[in-house]
């Protein structure tokens, strides 16, 4: 009994295993796996999205060219694209998580009351859904919209209304006007070509349309992430701070020297997830810009969703979403990187 | 022991099966009086129809959704078609991100069997291989208007009728011309007469413009083709957009926002030209005879009137738009469609349907019985005589996309007319040689 | 909550620390109380919005109090079958919830307790595939739904939800965290392994299972991209946020926002209530989850 036991026991147990796994796996599978493979064969296929898929041929690299070296219109805008998401993210992702991380510690004050309502007040964006917030943000963008009308208030009146989702301008062409410098007065070699775009282009700044949409997109997710450095704050055990404090440590330096590295791996995460999100945004352009004004809200995900389904380029569409998953993972692995750096 | 655990985890699966086959209830029928709980809706579907109505086709007509009024009586001619064939059944569907949504139900699957297709859209259609042509079941043809039929003619084929069309006009709000002891516009006006008119409009103190004009290239076309100018040559082999008289049209168009004298409708709380216009925003609105129901429904009391559009230096130009009923390659009752598409378009439905003013009819046989019900609107009318098609060839889509991005910027005065000319060649041209390259396979 | 202004250790405090330390306070609530006004203003002049006729809002987009209180928003909502958008979003919820809790649990169970072989590879593979960014899938899952026909159905919404590697990933560290001498003397009895299970483990797991619950159900309702795809021209599948996001029209229609804004409200109340309910655990979930990940 004894020996054919544990014999037994193996077996069951790879039976059991396998079991307990198979449906999940078979989910997985199909509706992840097999969607990989169909990306990348059909990104190697002029298929249009109209005549049936059998009918795509293949077309070996002629995508993957068009958009990043053919110096024609798929180049230009999968560039744009690149360069306004990267906007996007480089402006979200510090805001949202510098923003959760000064809050957290607000809230996390020994002696704050209304602790709780805090929380859910910055949490409660994040349950609604992506769209319903997009169209109230549409309402309070408009011209005689909520948010002129309070930037009006606060500056005296001062503030010229703008129709935030339809301004086209770079921030930081906005900013260096001023000094002088556009695209008539600047330097000549501000109008040479690096990747289909002029270097004025890339150095646009998000546009303002796009700077509405980054405001909106950190509104929505600083509570989350506030909430992940709270539950990482209070996880820091008092007798920290305590021993800090009888060695004479102000606030200050108990941030810098005691909280923040303590929290190291929860920024990492918080970070990590930002990206992801802000490589993916898409609902919100889906529904506020459609890519406009002038292209300057297309984002990466939004020109999957356009070249495929809208411009009948699946093939094309597909070799985005390729090189876009390539990008969100070198990106992934960069961090990692640098987290494993600084860890060790 | 060992059959035990077996048999748990067989049930546990049952279970789970049972689960999610709750869950997995297919989709309910496409009938829409069908109003039951969806678990209920999983067998009917399959079960009743060779049963009861053997017989009878079931055919669906997809389309965009527009306005109510003009919803309701497409539904009414629908009807009237259903009651005098008994033999087929036409359910209405009328979805909303339309071109997207028409792509994905071609795709290799089960299309809609009559479905509207929009004369910019037709050449992908065509050289995708998803169209049945109308030509050999065409019913009367030389009746419609060359033009129009040219709209829906490629590759030398006669694909799918034209339901009706519209023409671009100049609106413009009485009201506020009296108010400016101006004269109302007439059909010999010039861009100059426009353009003083405009001027005289603007109130910026009560954030009234002279004209609302959208960065859009189905827009600014006109005045393109106004100018003598022109986006292509004849058989589509190069571009010809980057002339001066584009130039000159576009820094026309372009300069009387730059000017102060119009205004984009973002910029007047608006989501498109008539809604600016309804709102009394803007004087003067550049719109096709759809705005007529707009206007009716949601700004009854607006005092409005309409004229042809102004000449440029080139003459009188203005655009057609149209759209037609197309039936499948893929479908299943071609020729019951056939049947539908030959009632929707023939005499009798196309009278039917124009008979509100909602659109022109493109037969010229209904010409004059429509004039008498729709005076006023004569222009959009006329418009037909000088209207150009839009239409170019497949995947122009980009160009339409640069241009308009483009005008975004003129418009905001970060970019210089030439520049956009020069860029929309440079793409128009490589969109171009892309097709002619994917023809010549 | 632990004390609040804790006594002084050792040494008195000096009176400009007090008052720092007073002003600090301050100054935190007029942040915080700013800001929670910033994150609930715009939801209350949306829900106001929704009651005002279409000319009061057009007139004055910015006035919180209609002045003349109307239900044409709701009712044009519910002309556009507003309800049968409410109910498939629920139903999909419930049942991507319910396979989400069943399919992860067994999952992450068995990767984390039953020896069987290959585990190790699963799991790394699965790990995987959470590196697969969901807008990479939008094309393809559409081809694939062409393919296996579950376009415009609900099995196209519901069966891809079913289960997700984040899931397994949390109920499989939250398994690990369980002692194992539990299971051992079921084991003892003789028990097997699903009754171990579902008898002894997954009692246990009530803060996981719930934090999972409460992400999926979040994550359904609030899903775009998945019914975006799925449903192409069958106008009875509709979700709330798919519905919701056609709203913007065309051409020739205006943007009625009371209608657009009482369908936002409508997609956002069962949530927020949901919310209100059951707060606790939502964001204990989320802080599970940043803690685990």
């Amino acid at each position: 009994m004894a020996t054919t036991g544990i014999r037994g026991q193996a077996r069951q147990d790879a039976i059991a295993g396998w079991l307990f796994v198979a449906p999940a796996l078979a989910i997985l599978g199909i509706f992840l796996v097999v969607p990989i493979l169909f990306a990348a064969y059909y990104s190697f296929t002029d298929w249009n999205g109209i005549s049936p898929p059998t009918e795509a041929r293949l077309i070996g690299l002629r995508n993957y060219y068009d958009l990043l070296l053919s110096g024609g219109i798929k180049q230009q805008d999968f560039f744009k694209a690149l360069k306004n998401t990267t906007y996007f993210a480089l402006g979200v992702v510090p805001l949202q998580t510098g923003a959760a991380l000064v809050l957290a510690v607000i809230v996390n004050q020994r002696g704050l009351r209304f602790k709780d309502f805090f929380r859910t007040a910055y949490y409660f964006p994040s349950i609604t859904s992506s769209i319903a917030i997009s169209l109230i943000f549409l309402f309070l963008y408009q011209k005689s919209g909520l948010v002129n009308y309070v930037l009006e208030v606060i500056t005296f009146g001062r503030w010229e209304p703008i129709a935030w989702l339809a301004d086209a301008r770079g921030l930081f062409h906005i900013l260096l006007e001023p000094l002088g410098i556009t695209l008539r007065t600047g330097p000549e070699f501000l109008r040479a070509k690096v990747a289909g775009l002029t270097l004025w282009d890339w150095i646009s700044g998000p546009s303002v349309a796009l700077t509405a949409i980054m405001l909106q997109n950190s509104w929505t997710t600083t509570g989350t992430m506030m909430v992940i450095f709270l539950a990482a704050l209070q996880d820091i055990p008092s007798f920290v701070y305590e021993a800090a404090q009888i060695d004479g440590a102000n606030n200050w330096q108990i941030f810098w020297k005691i909280t923040l590295p303590l929290l190291r791996p929860t920024l990492f995460f918080v970070i990590t997830l930002g990206l992801i999100g802000t490589y993916q945004v898409f609902d919100q352009i889906y529904v506020m810009t459609s890519g406009g004004p002038a292209k300057t809200t297309l984002t990466m995900a939004y020109i999957v969703y356009r070249n495929g389904f809208r411009n009948s380029e699946m093939g094309l569409g597909l070799a985005t979403a390729v090189l876009l998953f390539a990008i969100i993972f070198l990106l992934t692995m960069l961090q990692r990187r640098i987290t494993e750096a600084r860890e060790g | 022991m060992r059959h035990r655990t077996l048999w748990t985890l067989l049930a546990a699966l049952t279970v789970l099966a049972m689960v999610l086959a709750a869950c997995a209830v297919p989709a309910a029928p496409q009938a829409p009086a069908e109003e039951a709980a969806p678990a209920q809706e999983a067998a009917p579907a399959e079960e009743m129809a060779p049963e009861e109505e053997a017989q009878v086709v079931e055919l669906t007509l997809m389309g965009w959704a527009s306005s109510e009024a003009e919803n309701t009586r497409l539904q009414q001619v629908v009807d009237v078609f259903n009651e005098q064939n008994p033999d087929i059944q036409v359910t209405l569907n009328l979805v909303p991100s339309y071109d997207e949504k028409l792509q994905a139900s071609l795709a290799g699957g089960s299309p809609p069997d009559v479905f509207y297709i929009d004369s910019f859209r037709l050449p992908d259609l065509v050289e995708a291989g998803a169209l049945e042509p109308y030509e050999p079941q065409a019913l009367d043809p030389d009746d419609f208007y060359p033009s129009l039929r040219n709209a829906f003619t490629w590759d030398g084929t006669f694909w799918c009728p034209p339901k009706d069309f519209s023409t671009l006009a100049l609106e413009y709000n009485k009201d506020l011309f009296d108010a400016a002891g101006l004269d109302y516009p007439t059909p010999d006006w010039t861009w100059d007469d426009l353009r003083a008119a405009a001027e005289a409009l603007t109130d910026p103190d009560n954030g009234v413009y002279g004209i609302v004009l959208s960065a859009d290239f189905a827009r600014w076309i006109a005045f393109l083709y106004q100018a003598g100018g022109s986006v292509t040559d004849e058989g589509y082999t190069q571009m010809t957009i980057n002339s001066p008289e584009a130039l000159e049209a576009m820094e026309f168009y372009v300069g009387l926002v730059l000017d102060g004298y119009a205004a984009q409708p973002s910029d007047l709380d608006s989501g498109w030209n008539g809604e600016a216009f309804g709102k009394g925003r803007a004087a003067m609105a550049i719109e096709g005879n759809w705005i007529n129901p707009y206007l009716q429904d949601q700004f009854p009391d607006l005092n409005w009137g309409v004229t042809e559009l102004p000449s440029g230096p080139g003459g009188q130009a203005t655009m057609a738009f149209t759209v037609c009923y197309g039936v499948p390659a893929a479908g299943m009752y071609k020729e019951e469609s056939f049947r539908l598409v030959n009632f929707l378009t023939g005499p009798e439905g196309m009278q039917m349907w124009t008979d509100l003013g909602l659109a022109m009819p493109t037969r010229r046989s209904l010409r004059e019985g429509w004039l008498e019900k729709f005076p006023a609107l004569e222009p959009f009318l006329n418009g037909a005589e000088y209207a150009h098609k839009w239409q170019f060839v497949p995947g122009f889509s980009d160009v339409m996309d640069t241009i308009n991005s483009g005008l975004q910027e003129a418009m905001a005065g970060t970019k210089l007319p030439e520049d956009v000319l020069a860029e929309a060649e440079a793409v128009g041209n490589e969109i171009l040689a892309r097709w002619r390259e994917r023809k010549g396979q | 909550m632990t004390i609040s202004h804790a006594p002084p250790r050792g040494r008195s405090r000096p009176l400009s620390t007090v008052l720092w330390d007073r002003t600090r306070l301050v100054l935190s609530y007029a942040i915080l109380f700013g800001l929670a006004l910033a994150f609930f203003y715009p939801f209350t002049l949306a829900v106001t919005t929704s009651f005002k006729p279409l000319p009061e809002i057009a007139a004055n987009p910015v006035k919180l109090l209609p002045d003349q209180w109307t239900l044409e928003g709701y009712r044009r909502m519910v002309g556009l079958n507003v309800d049968r958008w409410l109910f498939n979003s629920a139903f999909v919820a419930v049942c991507i919830t319910l396979g989400n809790v069943i399919l992860a649990s067994l999952a992450g169970y068995a990767l984390s307790r039953v020896p069987f072989p290959g585990r190790e590879a699963l799991f790394l593979a699965i790990l995987g595939t959470m590196m697969i960014p969901g807008i990479v899938l939008l094309i393809p899952r559409f081809i694939l739904f062409k393919l296996l026909g579950m376009i415009d159905t609900y099995q196209g919404l519901i069966v891809p939800g079913l289960v997700t590697s984040f899931g397994i990933f949390l109920m499989k560290q939250f398994f690990e965290s369980i002692p194992v001498e539990l299971e051992e003397a079921a084991f003892m009895d003789g028990a097997s392994r699903f009754q171990i299970y579902w008898n002894v483990v997954l009692p246990l797991t009530r803060p996981a299972v719930i934090a999972l619950t409460i992400f999926s159900f979040q994550g359904s309702w609030n899903d775009f991209m998945g019914p975006l795809i799925v449903i192409s021209t069958n106008q009875d599948l509709y979700t709330l946020p798919l519905g919701l996001a056609f709203l913007r029209g065309g051409i020739g229609q205006n943007l009625q926002w009371n209608a657009i804004l009482a369908g936002s409200m409508l997609t956002t109340l069962p949530m927020a209530l949901i919310f209100l309910f059951f707060q606790r655990y939502f964001i204990e979930g989320i802080s599970y989850a940043g803690l685990k990940g």
